[in-house]
């Protein structure tokens, strides 16, 4: 196989990434408690956020329904836990969370073949089909029990406090997500990808292999969204149907992208942090309208910034360019 | 007003500053027990988050404003209820009990449904705080060994038992009884602890049927009805489904001789709803204003549901009351401890053993309610009332069996 | 015993056609997905119950006073917020905003009408009628005509009046339109005026059958994508057939499957309708096809 990545820019990002991870995983050293648990609900958003961005930012087909490979691949390490009783945690743990997300890769796979021939909003409807099919079907087969909840094993270290255990199991999953983003970016099928979102007839006409390029990246955007909610379930301890299967799930993915700058990796990261911030931290206290808030600040997020945060730093960046060039004249 | 973007920005400016400063005024209370936690304020679980909510909230007002606080060790405290709303979301509810602990608070209330009560309280569990709890009945929390999760009621597969023990002394003796169960994990353990119970007591349970955690249309069961002709049929529904079923079943002219709905009839916007239709539907009953209950703090059970509605526009129902009793098992506790620390009072709340507005406060070992003195009674709605008919200890009218049919209640 | 299930599958797919025919219309138009759809459906649930509570107007009465209503907050709708959403973003995008605003009505119901569920009882809501073996409640029947009629006046006007041959050409192709002289702005508002109101209709008709509390916006949205995705999209005939067929598959999975499955078929039915026919059963290609 050829360099799996190719131009400076892609080892520049890695290298971002190496030693934001560092500095994140320094972090729990200075924050409270509480403070870690945001962090948390930051890298979880964060790492679901890059996952969708694989397909759905690059492509630009918009999966209205990634809540499902959230949900599966709980509830499948949950069930294969429950199986392997005499196994120690690790040990369980691991086999687990491979098995999770080779199942939700296969998963991917099978109904990629019909469902990626759908463009535009007929896929976003069909992966909202495809996520509920799948939450029903946890929550009304018995064997599956998704209504009844399942309990997950405690693979926390004696020493270590869970808090901080989790927010590293999910930043070390979220930094293997980004550094597998960066490198579909730079590949031959980040640049295919990216044809596709510009023009599909086209890309296919000047021979992008298109259907592989779009299963691919699907099934690695699944596996990756997996593998996030097995780590999210653990850290949870006990899980319902209701707990994974979250339309949050499905639809703040998006609103991250398009808070920081849709396409982009650092966008959907930067949105994430934002959200975070806010639902959780600012508006946690509010008793009755937070819900009403949220909707609020969407709503003018999709009015007043359309292109996101990066939209707008794109803007202020060409702007001060025009200028210098101006005032140079 | 032009809404360009620059005051759409400004608006947005104010609204995420506005709750910084109110977090700063709040912190300047002194001398006072803070108890924290979260309650689902919307979502599917909203409407009985509400009513524990107003129930936490009465007691706080009462103690502080009628008794002007607790005395605990010859100091006087006023109680400070803090909850969040957790939207019925594990994470955000996980996260801010967590602020709670940071902030230093020493003692928490539960939220609704078990897999939100369960991750948050394997927090407090591990932290060392009690957990005084009302919406997490289901078997799983009181089978992690915890410690220091109380419950107000019974965990779910031992909620009707007084319900079998009824249907067990029916005259004349139902032939077949069916049960419908919604899809979720209280309404489950609550239906699956009853038929297992039932079928030790002999109970000719023949049918097992299983909704949807929401239903649009209940005419599967109906016709199941229709063709099976149960004597009695149990649906562990919540309200607006059960309300759903009922009215279904009404205007199909469908009739089962004893129709019990767990949750429902016990609302008035309920029977309010259903009017002279609702007479004769048994429904699952755990508290009754008129019980004769005495209470150190209110006095009774009557005299806290007239506090309550001096000050709350919402309408009573149960979980207010264990709402309150929540607080007061708390008060009890600490006053036996004589102390605010945190172990020393849950000590106290696992022997406590105390007659309050709710009933006999008494925890099995694992948390949960005692089955006995706080099982459910088997309620029934007689002239437009709640009232309860088993057992006879605690009876306020005699139940009517078999219910009068639907065409007798259409003639009036 | 079929036949009975048939019937009510019937009747509860009525419902299911009135509450997706205005999601439809404007995904056919405008090829805007409106998340807040089950939202206002639910603003007329509520509306018919207050009207009902305060002024004692029966629900069937209310219902044209509600449609204008909810027609003039349609109109409201598109002119100021959806315009600019799409002319300023993408169609995607005003998905997103469509799901903000359901999260607003949703709290604002939850605020004005507090969580509880509400139903709407007049009178006959406990009365049936029976034809032999088939019994169907007085309710139900009432909501069924009101969606059949509601949805022919709807065809009747798209295909003969001068609006609804506006509404068509400016569906088929928006720039042609324009150069014909057709307002397009208008057309879009009236447009989803109309899409607003028969959410309206829809709400009243099921806050005639069943109680309803906030958080069924999500139902009646989601709903709304299977009945157009298997009927097809931008026509009121397609909403009928795929809220009738939903209907029906609903009980008859619930009667055959039990009675815990009838979504989880639903979906895979969607799913399925996808694959192999994504214009759905009677659609032609609009907007929100191409």
């Amino acid at each position: 196989m050829k360099l799996f990545v190719s131009g400076r820019s892609a080892w520049v990002s890695i290298a971002i990434t190496l030693a934001g991870a560092l500095l994140f995983a320094l972090l729990p050293a200075f924050l409270s408690p509480y403070g870690v648990r945001v962090g948390q609900l930051f890298v979880l958003a964060a790492g679901l956020a890059v996952a969708w961005t694989v397909l759905g930012g690059f492509s630009g087909y918009w999966s209205f329904g990634n809540a499902a490979f959230v949900g599966t691949g709980a509830f499948v390490a949950a069930l294969i836990e429950l199986a392997l009783p005499g196994w120690s945690p690790a040990g369980a743990f691991t086999v687990a969370l491979l098995a999770a997300m080779l199942l939700n890769g296969l998963l991917a796979l099978v109904i990629a073949w019909p469902i990626l021939r759908l463009r535009g909003i007929y896929f976003a409807i069909a992966m909202l089909g495809v996520s509920q099919v799948c939450y029903e079907l946890v929550s009304n087969i018995d064997a599956l029990r998704g209504a009844l909840g399942v309990n997950l094993i405690d693979i926390v270290p004696k020493d270590v406090r869970p808090e901080r255990f989790y927010y590293w199991a999910l930043l070390l999953a979220a930094t293997a997500i980004i550094l597998i983003a960066i490198c579909v970016r730079h590949s031959k099928l980040g640049y295919g990808l990216l044809a596709i979102r510009e023009d599909e007839d086209t890309a296919r006409m000047l021979g992008v292999p298109t259907a592989p390029y779009k299963i691919s990246a699907f099934v690695i955007s699944a596996m990756l969204t997996a593998m996030m909610g097995v780590i999210y379930a653990h850290n949870l301890g006990y899980i319902t149907a209701n707990s994974v299967f979250r339309n949050e799930f499905n639809l703040n993915v998006i609103v991250y992208s398009l808070l920081g700058g849709m396409g982009t990796i650092i966008g959907p990261i930067v949105g994430a942090g934002v959200m975070t911030y806010v639902t959780q931290v600012l508006l946690g206290d509010l008793l009755d309208i937070h819900m009403f808030i949220t909707g609020l600040l969407l709503a003018i997020l999709v009015l007043a910034a359309p292109n996101g945060l990066y939209g707008i730093y794109d803007t202020y960046r060409l702007r001060l360019k025009r200028q210098k060039r101006e005032a140079g004249r | 007003m032009k809404l360009d973007r620059r005051t759409v920005l400004k608006s947005m400016g104010a609204a995420v500053a506005l709750p910084a400063i109110g977090r700063g005024a709040q912190a300047q209370a002194t001398e006072t027990i803070v108890i924290g936690g979260s309650v689902p304020l919307s979502g599917r679980a909203a409407e009985t988050g509400l009513n524990v909510n107003n129930g936490y909230l009465a007691a706080q007002k009462f103690f502080n404003e009628q008794l002007n606080g607790v005395e605990i060790d010859g100091k006087r405290y006023k109680i400070d209820v803090r909850l969040f709303d957790d939207a019925s979301d594990p994470a955000r509810a996980s996260t801010l009990i967590q602020r709670h602990l940071d902030d230093g608070v020493q003692f928490f209330l539960g939220s609704f449904g078990s897999n939100i009560v369960l991750p948050t309280a394997a927090i407090v569990e591990r932290a060392g705080k009690p957990m005084m709890q009302t919406g997490g009945a289901s078997d799983q929390i009181y089978t992690q060994g915890y410690k220091n999760i109380f419950c107000m009621f019974p965990r779910a597969s031992r909620q009707l038992y007084n319900t079998i023990e009824y249907f067990k002394v029916l005259q004349p003796a139902p032939k077949s009884i069916m049960f419908a169960m919604a899809n979720d994990a209280f309404s489950k353990t609550l239906a699956e602890g009853a038929i297992a119970f039932g079928k030790e007591k002999g109970l000719p349970i023949n049918d097992i049927v299983t909704l949807p955690e929401n239903i649009t249309d209940a005419s599967s069961l109906v016709n199941q009805i229709r063709s099976k002709k149960p004597d009695v049929l149990l649906a562990t529904t919540h309200d607006q489904n059960s309300l759903l079923i009922a009215r279904q079943l009404i205007s199909s002219n469908v009739d089962v001789p004893l129709l019990y709905l767990s949750l429902g009839p016990q609302l008035k916007s309920f029977r309010d709803a259903l009017g002279g239709y609702s007479e004769g539907l048994y429904f699952q009953q755990f508290w009754d204003e008129r019980s004769p209950y005495k209470d150190a703090f209110f006095g009774s059970a009557q005299k806290f549901a007239d506090y309550y509605r001096q000050h709350f526009k919402r309408d009573i129902a149960y979980h207010t009351a264990s709402g309150a009793a929540c607080i007061v098992a708390y008060v009890h506790a600490m006053k036996a401890a004589n102390s605010l620390d945190p172990a020393k009072v849950r000590d106290k709340l696992a022997t406590l053993d105390v007659e309050s507005l709710y009933g006999r406060i008494k925890f099995t070992p694992e948390g949960d309610g005692d089955p006995v003195h706080l099982g459910s009674t088997v309620g029934q709605v007689l002239k437009g009332t709640a009232e309860v008919v088993f057992p006879e200890a605690s009876r306020t009218a005699a139940p009517v069996f078999p219910a009068p049919k639907w065409a007798e209640k259409r003639r009036g | 015993m079929t036949m009975q299930t048939l019937v009510d599958g019937l009747v509860l797919g009525g419902l299911f056609s009135l509450s997706a025919v205005g999601f439809s219309l404007l995904f056919g138009v405008l090829g805007v997905v409106n998340l807040s759809h089950g939202a206002f459906v639910l603003i007329g649930g509520y509306a018919a119950y207050t009207l009902h509570e305060k002024l004692g107007l029966d629900p069937l009465l209310a219902l044209p006073v509600i449609m204008l209503g909810m027609f003039c907050l349609g109109y409201a709708f598109q002119r100021s917020v959806i315009q600019w959403a799409t002319k300023r973003a993408s169609l995607l995008a005003s998905m997103l905003l469509t799901y903000g605003f359901a999260l607003m009505i949703r709290n604002a119901l939850v605020l004005i009408y507090s969580p509880d569920f509400k139903s709407v009882t007049p009178a006959y809501a406990f009365d049936s009628l029976s034809f032999g073996e088939v019994t169907v409640g007085l309710t139900r029947v009432a909501a069924l005509l009101v969606s059949i009629v509601l949805l022919a006046a709807l065809a009747a006007t798209l295909r003969y009046s001068s609006i609804g041959r506006t509404i068509r050409a400016t569906a088929q192709q928006e720039q042609a339109a324009a150069l014909c002289g057709v307002n397009i702005r208008h057309v879009f508002a009236l447009t989803s005026g109309l899409s607003a109101a028969f959410a309206g209709a829809a709400g009243v008709a099921i806050g005639l059958v069943m109680p309803f509390s906030p958080p069924d916006e999500t139902l009646w949205t989601v709903n709304a994508f299977v009945v157009v995705t298997l009927g097809g999209i931008g026509s009121p005939a397609g909403a009928l057939v795929g809220g009738l067929i939903l209907g029906v598959v609903n009980t008859m999975t619930a009667q055959l499957i039990g009675a815990a499955f009838p979504n989880a078929m639903m979906f895979l039915l969607l799913v399925l309708m996808l694959v192999v026919r994504p214009a759905g059963l009677l659609g032609n290609s609009f907007k929100g096809s191409r």
